[in-house]
């Protein structure tokens, strides 16, 4: 497709043209704590595409933290009962996703609309989704997503992508919603040398994660060998367990992490809510059957149980690549330091001796 | 087996109203209703082995294996109270709906049952998962080898289904073996455990697929046994069951290992089972 | 934007989060990245209080009690009603029971209701005797009620000592503090009884018998006098009251420590020369249900002084509160001992600081607990105020019982409103400004973020109401008015105005303005230390009580979430009626078996709770973790004082087969 060129001066133009008609998510300063959240934007101005990696992932505005998914009414005197689906179609736009979590909502589609059967809420969620991505021109501390193949640039996915050039950004359409949009604000094509400039920035980028992404201990390929083939010590997923706080939080920010839990809560104003929140495969009650024992007892079987979602080949195979994307949120929240790179190192510490 | 399965209610519960219950033994209820959808009364296409996601209004919603067969059959669920939601459940009344979502799941794999022996070796509620298959079998008697029922329970109180076990006892070309763990008065039955059954009815071997439920000891037990006679572990089916929320493949709470018996399962043979790694 | 920035309720850790607001509703958090305390964590609690904030089981309406039911009323007919029983009885007559929830604001407008308009001395918080005894400690040997340094010097500490419960489970986050701390390298100590996550991530793990953790804190402190006295002159018979502390260590006897404790003395030794040689030192130690005593936070601050921590840079002690603002509740008055920011009563300077701000009439003399009031058969207490509670019905039911009058008032429905004759509704964190004290002194403003739900109004403001009924018309129209006289009632508060603390993201750590620095450090008195009482024959097993995963105030607040209830449950799945840890080999001895059920007979009572084979217990000592409601009336409160000791209380018992 056409590349195009779009100003610096030219980005508020480019999102107010968004928020005319998409609900708008995009990277955005917490102005007390400083905290950078993807988050619902009123308009494009509080949006910073340059902010740093947020810390909570985009996947929320189409996998809610806490939703309702339907909702009914039992008249039981009548025996009279009424579904009410829930309207959960909303065109949004996200903007400024990296990579590592657009490569997180590709997972997410993979998984909830490509197996054998189609997660109609999440369908919904998904249906008006307008993304703009943003190539990283340089990697934070916590970033991997070289090991892991989802990042700095984003080969896939996204309507349109933007990577920062010095003056302006270069556009590429990745869809015909986003080639339309391009057309619509009259952007310049960009010059032959476009793509060579985009790959000359991909390229410093990688080249910058040895000196600041110094939290990146990962090797993930070798991790997801020895998961796959299950030659993982014991030991070695004890030493892992012994240190969860059992607090989910991995899961919670992880752009590919989709559990869910539901439950039916009835209003104090009559009616249920049926709603759907986050979970996590980490929680001693999470297998639990009513009634009957706990088949995921031991700690450590229960984190091996992300890390294989996470890295196995066999979980790969659903989302066409390893679960992991390399954004590193996991290794910032997790209170018993056990977040992914760390798991990769004490894989390879046992294979290595 | 097909990719891309259909259910007739994926996401949305859809009402279903009770029309009879019946005390099956204690704390386990049977129900039996009809959609208020004429059409889904008309055609609700299950597969033996499958189940559904089963709303009881103001309560929640939980998984329950079909024991209806996929032929004439009148549709019910039989369930025992053990938690919030199933309790809610037992209370109940004729006239009273709920919500159904399914069906679901795989499904015993008859395609691959014709001309067999069909062994079905029960323990106490275990017989809920396997009284669909064990009905179309008999509706299709004609498909298989000996048929042969092995049933066990702790007492004379906690047998499944005694007015079906009564009339195929009577019929022919089915063998029927009905056991309780001790001797009680007025019983004159078999008494000790269900897996010692299989000596009593010379069970074959050769070209044999055994359908073994029942709690873990009993399971255990009755593997032990019909390896010992060398019945190969992919002739052994069993349905597991797990905690579930959506049923589809996505909530993931019952996941094990790589499967998801939601999806994959609830239908494993022993040799799958055995590459699990986890509990029965 | 949808995330506004917060304070948790749940301990007091007060790790800062981000609540993801839609529509006038709470739908999400996330951890604060660059919050002082969590920096970027929280724990399973924290991660799922939007599911609380949802619930449906609120107290939606004021009610009143009619013919024997609670009735829905008008605000102004419920206040009425309730202010003129109230006005019915003495002030002596009237208990208040404050919870360490609350906000400042809530806490000080209860206490000014109760001193300064009903004339009652008598407040208390579920957790005072421990926590109150705690900060006395503290008071007394730094001259400050309250942690001596912060959360923050947990990371840079060489060496960490923590006493007593698991903190993985009350204060996961100072516990992560404290992991992270092990992996850097810092010497990590855990003196406990049973095994828990804190000692598997502790290099050391110091696993004292059941009841001997005296013992062993005074024996760490003897050795170091010991290695002192080598030297040229003990630096510790410089601090004030060493004459005291020197005469109680005489008693302690080294060469016996291993027999009664159970831990060879030159491990002990050892680890007390670790200490004493680390630049920087950080005791950690749990409070509230499973509480240490006095005499034992006493031990633990004279052994921080005596290893010459106290005054030294980056050295610290922390009692780590299990409840959000128990630390604020304590600092805004909310004891029968004490005024809002004064030392114990009589206190001259408070008398006079109160009768200027409350008025003449103000009852400023010492009161008695609640509980003490309850549990005393002759005692006076005929009428009960009780706010956001978590139910000790359990405890004192007869008397709660027989009361002619109890106003409950609360967010959550809990079994208080089943004996209340008036409930009032009121709002939650998230639905009405206010500041909370945590662990650290740190005071944080959590800003209003939804409107109050169904009819609930902020407890400062129904207690207002009151005030106004009975004639006291207080000069509150916003809790920013409410704390500013907090700002002039407690001189460690000064200048921590809602506008002040808005500006600095994270809060204030008190002391501010003119207030002097800690010291001077002396001993405080502990008393002698005696050995544990020996096993008998007919009693030979020692049983300890003390919290459970996932337990958390009788969960009644866990109780209305959706994934900590779960987790709660998961363990009560398998051990439905309760269950004692018991180690393999006495389970062997006796035949014992897991999840089989077991009769745990004590001189005063029995229980048959399930037993849970676990080499978290040592041999010869008995668990039972009290997150199942009916071990405690059926056994535990026989025992006069069992409930209240906490983990230090150590019953003998025999474990007989079923």
């Amino acid at each position: 497709m056409t590349m195009h060129l779009l100003a610096k001066s030219d980005v508020p133009r480019f999102l107010s043209a968004l928020s005319g008609r998409f609900e708008m998510y995009g990277p955005q300063v917490h102005p007390e704590s400083g905290d950078v959240f993807f988050d619902l934007a009123a308009d494009g101005s509080r949006i910073r595409l340059d902010a740093p990696i947020p810390v909570n992932s985009p996947k929320f505005a189409v996998f809610p933290h806490w939703e309702r998914i339907l909702s009914y009414a039992y008249d039981r005197e009548n025996k009279e009962v009424k579904i009410i689906p829930e309207d959960l179609v909303r065109p949004k736009a996200l903007v400024g996703v990296r990579a590592c979590d657009l490569t997180g909502l590709l997972c997410f589609d993979r998984f909830f609309l490509g197996q054998e059967f189609v997660d109609e809420f999440y369908r919904a969620h998904r249906r008006k989704i307008f993304i703009v991505s943003v190539t990283c021109t340089a990697p934070f501390p916590q970033c991997f997503c070289v090991c892991t193949d989802s990042g700095p640039y984003a080969a896939e996915g996204y309507d349109v992508n933007l990577t920062d050039l010095g003056e302006s950004y270069l556009l590429e359409p990745g869809s015909e919603a986003g080639r339309a949009l391009a057309a619509e604000l009259g952007l310049a094509e960009a010059g032959p040398d476009a793509a060579r400039r985009r790959d000359e920035a991909v390229d410093r980028s990688i080249s910058l994660f040895e000196a600041k992404a110094v939290e990146n201990k990962a090797w993930i390929s070798r991790a997801v060998n020895r998961l796959t083939t299950g030659f993982v010590k014991n030991e070695t997923w004890e030493y892992i367990g012994k240190q969860c706080f059992e607090c989910g939080a991995c899961s919670f920010v992880c752009p590919s992490c989709s559990c869910f839990n539901i439950e039916d809560v009835n209003r104090q104003s009559g009616g249920t809510d049926r709603l759907r929140t986050w979970d996590s495969c980490s929680f001693e009650g999470y297998a639990r059957m009513a009634g009957e024992h706990n088949p995921r007892r031991p700690v450590e079987d229960r984190r091996n149980k992300r890390f294989f979602c996470k890295l196995s080949y066999s979980q790969s195979k659903k989302y066409l690549r390893p679960g992991c994307v390399g954004c590193g949120r996991c290794v910032r929240v997790c209170p018993g330091d056990i977040g992914m790179t760390n798991v990769v190192t004490a894989i390879r510490r046992d294979i290595t001796g | 087996m097909d990719m891309t399965r259909n259910a007739a209610a994926v996401s949305l519960p859809v009402p279903a109203e009770i029309t009879q219950i019946r005390e099956e033994i204690e704390d386990v209820k049977t129900f039996y209703f009809r959609f208020e959808d004429p059409e889904l009364e008309r055609s609700f296409p299950i597969r033996s082995g499958q189940f559904v996601m089963c709303t009881v209004f103001g309560a929640g919603e939980f998984a329950v294996s079909l024991p209806w067969s996929p032929e004439q059959d009148r549709r019910h669920l039989s369930v025992r109270s053990v938690g919030k939601v199933t309790s809610a459940l037992h209370g109940l009344r004729v006239g009273d709906k709920i919500g159904i979502r399914g069906p679901f799941g795989n499904g015993f794999p008859f395609a691959e049952l014709s001309g067999r022996n069909l062994i079905y070796v029960a323990g106490g509620i275990g017989l809920i998962p396997l009284r669909s298959s064990i009905v179309h079998a008999l509706l299709h008697r004609e498909d298989f080898g000996r048929i042969i029922l092995l049933y066990g329970a702790k007492s004379s109180r906690e047998l499944m289904y005694r007015p079906n076990i009564e009339e195929w006892r009577k019929r022919d070309g089915f063998e029927t073996y009905v056991t309780i763990d001790r001797p009680e008065p007025g019983w004159d039955g078999e008494t000790g455990f269900v897996h010692t059954l299989i000596e009593k009815a010379n069970v074959p071997i050769e070209n044999t697929t055994a359908f073994v439920c029942g709690p873990p000891v009993m399971f255990n037990a009755v593997i032990g046994e019909l390896s010992r006679r060398g019945l190969k572990d992919d002739c052994i089916i069993s349905t597991l069951e797990r905690h579930m929320k959506c049923g589809i493949g996505k909530c993931q709470h019952c996941a094990i290992g790589r499967t998801l018996v939601c999806t994959d399962g609830p239908v494993y043979t022993y040799k799958q089972i055995k590459t699990l790694g986890e509990t029965i | 934007m949808s995330y506004q920035t917060g304070v948790c309720n749940f301990c007091g850790t007060g790790c800062g989060h981000l609540m993801q607001v839609e529509n006038g509703a709470v739908r999400g958090v996330f951890p604060s990245s660059t919050h002082p305390v969590g920096r970027g964590r929280l724990c399973v609690r924290g991660w799922h209080i939007h599911e609380l904030l949802n619930t449906e089981e609120r107290i939606s309406r004021p009610q009143l009690r009619t013919d024997g039911a609670l009735i829905p009323v008008f605000w102004d007919r419920a206040l009425d009603e309730v202010a003129l029983r109230l006005a019915g009885f003495s002030g002596g007559e009237i208990g208040f029971w404050a919870s360490p929830r609350s906000s400042n604001e809530d806490i000080y407008s209860m206490v000014r209701l109760a001193r300064a308009v009903f004339r009652s001395p008598n407040i208390s918080l579920q957790s005072d005797a421990w926590y109150r005894s705690t900060v006395e400690v503290l008071r007394e040997g730094s001259g400050r009620p309250g942690a001596y340094g912060s959360i923050s010097d947990i990371r840079n500490a060489d060496f960490i000592l923590v006493v007593g419960t698991d903190l993985t489970r009350q204060n996961p986050i100072i516990a992560s503090d404290i992991h992270f701390a092990a992996r850097r390298g810092a010497d990590v100590v855990t003196l406990s009884t049973r095994k828990t996550q804190m000692s598997r991530l502790s290099g050391t793990h110091l696993q004292n018998r059941p009841g001997t953790k005296k013992m062993v804190l005074a024996a760490l402190a003897k050795v170091l006098l010991e290695a002192d006295r080598g030297g040229a002159s003990s630096a510790a018979v410089s601090i004030e009251g060493s004459d005291a502390f020197l005469k109680e260590m005489e008693g302690v006897n080294l060469d016996r420590i291993e027999q009664d404790c159970g831990l060879p003395l030159p491990t002990l030794r050892e680890t007390a020369l670790r200490l004493k040689a680390a630049p920087k030192a950080v005791f950690v130690f749990s409070t509230g249900i499973s509480g240490l005593n006095r005499e034992t936070v006493a031990l633990i601050w004279n052994l921080f002084l005596v290893a010459g921590k106290a005054g030294r840079d980056g050295c610290a002690i922390l009692p780590a509160t299990g409840v959000s603002n128990l630390a604020g509740a304590n600092d805004c008055g909310a004891g029968p001992g004490v005024l809002p920011g004064s030392g114990p009563l009589p206190d001259e300077a408070a008398a006079a600081r109160f009768k200027g701000l409350w008025g003449a009439e103000a009852e400023i003399g010492p009161g008695r607990p609640v509980e003490d009031l309850l549990a005393d058969a002759s005692s006076k207490i005929k009428a009960l105020v009780v706010c956001d509670h978590d139910p000790e019905i359990n405890l004192y039911a007869d008397r709660l019982k027989s009361l002619e009058y109890v106003v409950y008032l609360g967010s959550y429905a809990n079994p208080f409103t089943d004996l209340a004759q008036a409930v009032l509704p009121t709002t939650t964190f998230v639905e009405a400004d206010g500041t909370y004290t945590n662990t650290e002194r740190r005071i944080q403003l959590n800003r209003r973020k939804v409107d109050p739900r169904f009819e609930s109004r902020p407890a400062w403001e129904i207690f207002s109401a009151l005030a106004a009924r009975r004639g006291a018309f207080w000069p509150f129209r916003s809790s920013a008015d409410v704390q500013e006289e907090i700002t002039r009632a407690v001189p460690a508060y000064a200048g921590a105005t809602h506008a002040a603390l808005e500006a600095a993201f994270g809060g204030i750590q008190w002391p501010l303005g003119a207030e002097r620095p800690f010291g001077p450090f002396r001993f405080v008195e502990a008393g002698l230390v005696s050995g544990p009482a020996p096993a008998g024959d007919e009693f030979p097993l020692r049983l300890m009580a003390g919290k459970s995963y996932y337990y958390w105030h009788q969960n009644n607040i866990m109780k209305k979430t959706f994934i900590p209830r779960r987790e709660y449950n998961a363990l009560l799945l398998l051990y439905p009626q309760g269950l004692v840890d018991v180690h393999p080999d006495d389970a062997a001895a006796l035949g014992l078996r897991d999840k089989r059920p077991v009769r745990v007979v004590s001189a005063r009572g029995a229980m048959t709770p399930l037993v849970r084979v676990t080499d978290e217990v040592p041999p010869g000592t008995v668990y039972a973790p009290y997150f199942v409601g009916a071990m405690i009336p059926d056994f535990l409160v026989p025992h006069a004082g069992a409930v209240e000791r906490g983990e230090d209380a150590v019953i003998p018992v025999r474990l007989e087969k079923v």
